[in-house]
């Protein structure tokens, strides 16, 4: 049970989600928070393939739950490094339910797909806060003019995050699907519809609207193409490792 | 409940008042280029400006940066810019340290870094030790001072919904705005839609309340519209007890109800045009106004602000607003920030979260750590632009020299300069393009010809007319001449199968006179099968249901129709044109009738009407009756007649049967002495009587100076555009004739023109037509260049041997001009066919008026910039790049001035309504302009949209004034250029009441310059100042000489 509450803690499951949260809005630097995301779920694969038990059923409401309200709290979050937290919260709840029908190495790549995006996304709101004075949605609208290379690359991420294809997270999904039970497998859908609403809204908020006048530079065209390069890597390792998973 | 009579017409005249900023906006059809600000001519123009910008919440200037460019490229005289800057400099209170003539000259013409709005928080003081690099001096904010400053964005007659979102974030005002449009939309579609909306002639209001009442999606919202409808039946009434419910002061509501009408300019300018025109059919069938509109607003606006307030506890009324500022003045200041894009953006969670957690405790705890931080970040970041600024200047020891009141006093003059640099920068590319034009005027007598030219052209002054008559002048021995495009002939026109009256003239004026266009010879059996099956089809794609079928049915159709347009436009467009008959030859009919002619065209129709009535009513054949019987009952119909008709008698009709079918005749079909007189009095426009057609004539041809000398053919050019799928192709059209084509306006001079008639009586005053002067209507096509004669089939045998060079003429033109312009479009760059080969160009720009992906057919009339009124001798040798409006004009032919102000109230005034429009779109497209025609939708057949519910969009499109995202048409006010005696000018001016305002205010530039004295005298800074030319084709000297 210990195994379990710790796993609960790592793969976040509400209340104990609150301490990931914590520790992100604690976290003011970009690179913390990024280092955090990737490593947080890890420990909590780690320590649910530790469990010798089959895990109870009762944990797919309690992380589907989880998963909804924190996809509910990405609606109101404006914040971007708060947003990747939330995000990350409502995605890796969502390894339990894969969790209980397998305990193959899947788990950790599952959540691997989701920690990626949600690390790069935190990783983004350095320079966004750098430029903009805090990286918060909506203060600052109309990016895609006077910044195209960093609109575009929060945009890129943004829909990796909430798995649109070919982002392994969209596999991943679709692999989830396949396991749950009709019941949890509309809610998962529906969280999913949830995701895509509340990206919109970010990117509503950060990228279109009426542009501001600026004095600030765009990101290096080399931090850019680093960027896109991670997401390729990305793209292709998902294509490639999932390729057989359907 | 009702209101007095008094009180409901109080309330209308302060709704029409609250109005009239608003400019009008005319149907799509009829574009019509119109100042956005007409409203406010009565003011100066940079107080217009200054008003138009809170009004529309629209910029009035051109950015420095975009200004700069201009002055890189030479087209601003620094001079003037750098005496700008001195007067304004010579206004302000010196500081002695520092010389802000050269800080301001910097600040204009050589920094890059914008200084930005003076700081709202951080004093002089703060800025002061900021620059000298000390702490800032301690500062308080009381609650009554942060009360006091939310208050000062809350003036009186702001209204409530949008105070409520600038607190509370809540989104009411687009709500609002999105609701009004769709009741719009439904109220005034004419046609678009399948389903129109029930009980429109009731009127917008009426009609809109029934529907609303019983509106289910309304209710769900919480919009409980009934309870607010059921207090009165009138929309004054509604509108009283609104603005009683919201706590407005009487006193306040006429600012409140322009800015409330001023939200959807666009759909308010609409309606307030519609309401004032009398002869639109839409508006005479179901009625609507401003009242009507506004109590809509104010009804659908309390029901929102009384929904948030039961979901959300915002304030419904602005007594509560104000309580809720009073009694927690450090939210309020908070809120304001958060919700108006004013906040410290490392500080916007904190206060979002302290916001929605309704925390007080901590939001007041929040505040002195948030005002302190943003008070620093305002002081250091002006006090950083500032040294830089000086630095730039070479004054940076000066600007560290100056003590706290120093600073004050230099950001106050800051912030007077940021509102007055715009029209520096304007009056100083004004000055340059005006030296430019003087400086090129050939003022020398024209030289006497040996023999007449082969022909004399008349054209629209339009700016696109001055480009072909350049090249036609080059290509043989063409006089051509500049008039409004309609020729000075106001028209009313019912064109061939039309039903209906267009007015063939400036909007200004209403024409008088009717023409008729009538088939030579028509066959019903030309109806073209094409036509009927393209009815077919547009019936079948505007039902409810049908389209689904269609699509499958006969989709492949349209495929057909969709690559044939997009792959080969020209070729499709010219097999398709075969598809449908010719037009078939029409002649105008254009005399007035005489009495007994018009008796006898109603005596037929009613004759017509009765052996239709008996036929319907009685089921009687044509061929059982006569026509004594068909007389009896006309009479009796008229209460001519008495006793039992011939009919009656011949049927059998017993005296009540027959009294009956008399009475349905004068009642269903109007055959009765009241409407007898109606169409009698209908019938008396038709037409011009002779003495107005010879005045008509007369007045074009005086006017434009051409009283003698008549060449063997007068080409009268009207123009027009032909473009596809644009929904701004009148506004490429002649707007002197109302933003329609100006072949009709051509043909009916010229059909009056070659009267001998009239001949004889213009022989009398003086104006001696050739015997063998012929004039020919002709079509300037202004998107392909083309250059179309008319009414060929009239023209005398002896002059069939000329038309061949005639028209050689003409097209060779017509290829030059398409070589000169085309480039302008971007065409020929990358392109294996060359843009300036004239034959190549002249097939591009037809290709480009068939192509229907096309969002930029021809620049239009952009670039306009000047109004040439003297004769085309003065001009011929420039090349004015399609700039310029030419009105010939000889001072000579017009002694006491009288055509001079013919030409100054009308063509001057629509080219100042043509100038204003450009100008307005180019300096803030997104408000005043109508953005991108990319996006735009058609609203109910008389209006765009942008995507699929907005504001009317006003103005011009981003593809007709900007390329590539910076201005292509230069926006400067309208210099007019009169070549005349100064006083002869003058007079004129002064005679005609709206010019001169429209000079005095500075809506215009004036030159007057006196083609005999050489001697120019230019309207400026409130008086006439006079400038000398060395003499015919030198730039003007420098030196000013004060009257």
């Amino acid at each position: 049970m210990a195994l379990l509450l710790g796993a609960a803690l790592f793969l976040p499951l509400f209340p104990l989600s609150i301490l990931l949260n914590a520790l992100l809005t604690h976290l003011r630097h970009p690179l913390a928070r990024c280092v955090l995301l990737l490593a947080w779920p890890q420990v909590g694969v780690t320590l649910l393939q530790s469990v010798p038990l089959p895990i109870p059923q009762a944990f797919v409401p309690w992380a589907l739950l989880t998963s909804a309200f924190y996809a509910l709290r990405l609606l109101t979050v404006r914040d971007l490094g708060l947003w990747a937290g939330f995000f990350a919260s409502s995605a890796f709840a969502l390894t339990w339910g894969l969790a209980v029908s397998t305990h193959a190495e899947g788990l950790r790549l599952f959540a691997l797909w989701f920690s990626v995006p949600a690390a790069l996304l935190a990783l983004l709101a350095g320079p966004l806060a750098q430029r903009l004075g805090a990286a918060y949605a909506g203060l600052s609208g109309g990016l895609a003019g006077p910044l195209p290379r960093l609109a575009g690359v929060l945009a890129v991420i943004v829909f990796a995050a909430v798995a649109t294809p070919p982002f392994p997270g969209f596999f991943a999904l679709l692999g989830l699907l396949h396991q749950l039970a009709a019941p949890a497998a509309v809610a998962v859908l529906a969280i999913w519809l949830v995701w895509g609403w509340a990206a919109a809204r970010l990117l509503q908020g950060f990228i279109f609207g009426a542009e501001r006048p600026s004095a600030v530079g765009d990101i290096a065209q080399a931090s850019a193409l680093a960027y896109f390069g991670v997401l390729g890597a990305f793209t292709a390792a998902g294509l490639y490792l999932m390729g057989g998973g359907l | 409940m009702s209101l007095t009579l008094g009180r409901r017409l109080k309330i209308r005249a302060m709704v029409h008042v609250a109005g009239e900023p608003i400019p009008y906006f005319w149907p799509m059809r009829t574009f019509i280029h119109h100042n956005p600000l007409h409203g406010l001519e009565h003011l100066p123009f940079a107080q217009a400006v200054a008003q138009g910008e809170r009004l529309f919440r629209a910029r009035g200037y051109l950015p420095r940066a975009v200004r700069r460019r201009y002055l890189a490229q030479g087209k601003v005289e620094v001079a003037v810019l750098a005496r700008q800057v001195e007067h304004f400099v010579a206004r302000e209170t010196p500081l002695a340290a520092l010389d802000m003539q050269r800080l301001f000259f910097t600040l204009l013409t050589e920094h890059e870094e914008e200084l930005g709005a003076a700081p709202a928080l951080a004093s002089a003081r703060d800025v002061h030790a900021a620059l000298a690099g000390q702490a800032l001096p301690p500062a308080e904010f009381s609650s009554a001072d942060l009360a006091q400053r939310i208050r000062a964005e809350m003036p009186a007659g702001r209204p409530l919904h949008a105070l409520v979102d600038q607190l509370f974030g809540t989104e009411i005002g687009a709500t609002l705005d999105e609701l009004v449009i769709k009741s719009c939309l439904d109220f005034f579609d004419e046609g678009q839609s399948v389903w129109q909306m029930p009980g429109r002639e009731r009127g917008l209001f009426a009609a809109w309340s029934a529907l609303a009442r019983h509106n289910l999606r309304l209710f769900i919202r919480g919009l409980h519209i009934k309870r607010i409808l059921a207090l009165d039946d009138t929309p004054e009434g509604i509108i009283s007890h609104v603005m009683s419910e919201l706590g407005v002061p009487e006193d306040h509501w006429t600012d409140y109800f322009t800015c409330e009408l001023t939200r959807l300019h666009g759909w308010a300018g609409f309606i307030r045009w519609r309401a004032a025109a009398k002869h639109y059919h839409w508006s005479r069938s179901y009625p609507a106004d401003l009242v009507d509109y506004l109590a809509i607003r104010l009804v659908l606006g309390l029901a929102l602000l009384r929904e948030h307030a039961q979901r959300k506890k915002t304030p419904a009324n602005l007594p509560a607003l104000q309580r809720f500022v009073g009694e927690r003045p450090e939210e309020a200041y908070l809120r304001r920030e958060l919700h108006g894009g004013h906040i410290l953006p490392e500080l916007a969670h904190a206060v979002e979260d302290a916001i929605a957690g309704r925390r007080q405790a901590r939001l007041v705890r929040l505040l002195p750590e948030y005002l302190a931080r943003k008070r620093e970040r305002e002081a250091m970041l002006y006090a950083g632009r500032l040294q830089r600024l000086a630095e730039r200047a070479g004054l940076a020891h000066a600007l560290a020299g100056l003590d706290a009141d120093g600073i004050a006093s230099l950001l106050v003059t800051l912030d007077r300069f940021h509102q007055a640099e715009g029209l520096m920068w304007l009056s100083a590319q004004e000055a340059h393009y005006m030296q430019q034009l003087l400086g090129g005027l050939n003022l020398a007598p024209r030289p006497a010809r040996e023999k007449r030219p082969f022909a004399q052209v008349l054209f629209c002054i339009d700016v696109r007319s001055e480009r072909i008559r350049r090249h036609l002048e080059k290509v043989g021995d063409y006089q051509t001449y500049g008039i409004a495009g309609f020729f000075g002939v106001p028209v009313g026109f019912i064109g061939l199968d039309k039903g209906s009256e267009t007015q063939l003239c400036p909007v200004v004026v209403t024409p008088k006179n009717l023409v008729l266009e009538l088939a030579i010879a028509r066959n019903a059996d030309d109806e073209a099968f094409v036509s009927v099956l393209e009815q077919v089809f547009h019936e079948l794609k505007a039902s409810v249901l049908s389209p689904f079928i269609t699509v499958e049915a006969i989709g492949l159709l349209f495929g057909l129709d969709m690559f044939g347009k997009s792959l080969a436009p020209l070729t499709y467009n010219r097999w398709r044109s075969r598809l449908h008959p010719d037009k078939p030859d029409s002649r105008l009919l254009l005399d007035k009738l005489t009495r007994e002619q018009a008796d006898s065209i109603i005596r037929s129709l009613q004759r017509a009407m009765i052996v239709r009535a008996i036929g319907r009513e009685l089921g009687i054949q044509r061929e059982a009756i006569t026509d004594e019987m068909i007389r009896e009952l006309r009479e009796a119909a008229l209460g001519h007649g008495e006793g039992p008709t011939g009919l009656a008698r011949q049927f059998g009709l017993e005296g009540s049967s027959e009294k009956k079918f008399i009475e349905r005749l004068q009642r269903v079909y109007r055959v009765n002495r009241g409407y007898t007189q109606i169409q009698l009095e209908r019938l008396g426009r038709i037409g011009f009587t002779l003495d107005e057609q010879v005045h008509f004539v007369s007045q074009a041809l005086r006017s434009i100076g051409l009283t003698t000398d008549f060449s063997r053919f007068v080409l009268l050019a009207g123009h027009g555009s032909v473009s596809e799928n644009n929904p701004y192709e009148s506004a490429l059209d002649c707007g002197a004739c109302g933003g329609n084509h100006g072949i009709v306006n051509a043909r009916v001079l010229a059909q009056m023109a070659n009267k001998p008639a009239v001949r004889e009586r213009l022989r009398a005053q003086g104006i001696a037509i050739a015997d063998d002067t012929w004039f020919i209507p002709a079509f300037h096509n202004t998107t392909t260049d083309e250059l179309r004669l008319h009414d060929l089939d009239l023209l005398p045998p002896s002059h069939l041997v000329y038309i061949e060079r005639l028209s050689n003429g003409l097209q060779a033109a017509s290829r030059l001009c398409a070589a000169e312009r085309l480039p302008t479009l971007g065409f020929g760059e990358g392109q294996s066919r060359r843009a300036d080969d004239p034959a190549s160009a002249y097939r591009q720009a037809r290709r480009n008026a068939m192509d229907w992906s096309q969002v930029r057919p021809e620049w239009g009339l952009s670039r306009n910039a000047a109004f040439v009124i003297g004769r085309r001798h003065a001009t011929k040798r420039l090349n004015l790049e399609g700039r310029v409006f030419l009105h010939s004009y000889d001072h000579r032919c017009d002694p006491k001035g009288r055509l001079l102000e013919n030409i100054l109230s009308g063509p001057l005034v629509v080219g100042q309504w043509i100038n204003m429009e450009h100008y307005f779109s180019t300096v803030d497209n997104d408000h005043y302009g109508s953005g991108s025609k990319v996006y735009h939708n058609i609203a109910g057949r008389f209006g765009v949209m942008t995507g699929n519910l907005s504001d009317l969009r006003t103005g011009l499109p981003s593809q007709t004034v900007l390329k590539d995202g910076a201005p292509y048409h230069e926006p400067l006010r309208l210099l007019t250029l009169i070549e005349a005696p100064f006083e002869h000018a003058r007079q004129a001016i002064e005679g005609v009441a709206n010019v001169r305002s429209l000079v005095y205010n500075g809506w215009v530039r004036v030159a007057v310059v006196d083609p005999d004295t050489y001697v120019v005298h230019v309207f400026e800074e409130g008086g006439w100042r006079q400038h000398a030319l060395r003499e015919a084709g030198a730039a003007i000297e420098t030196e000013d000489i004060p009257l």
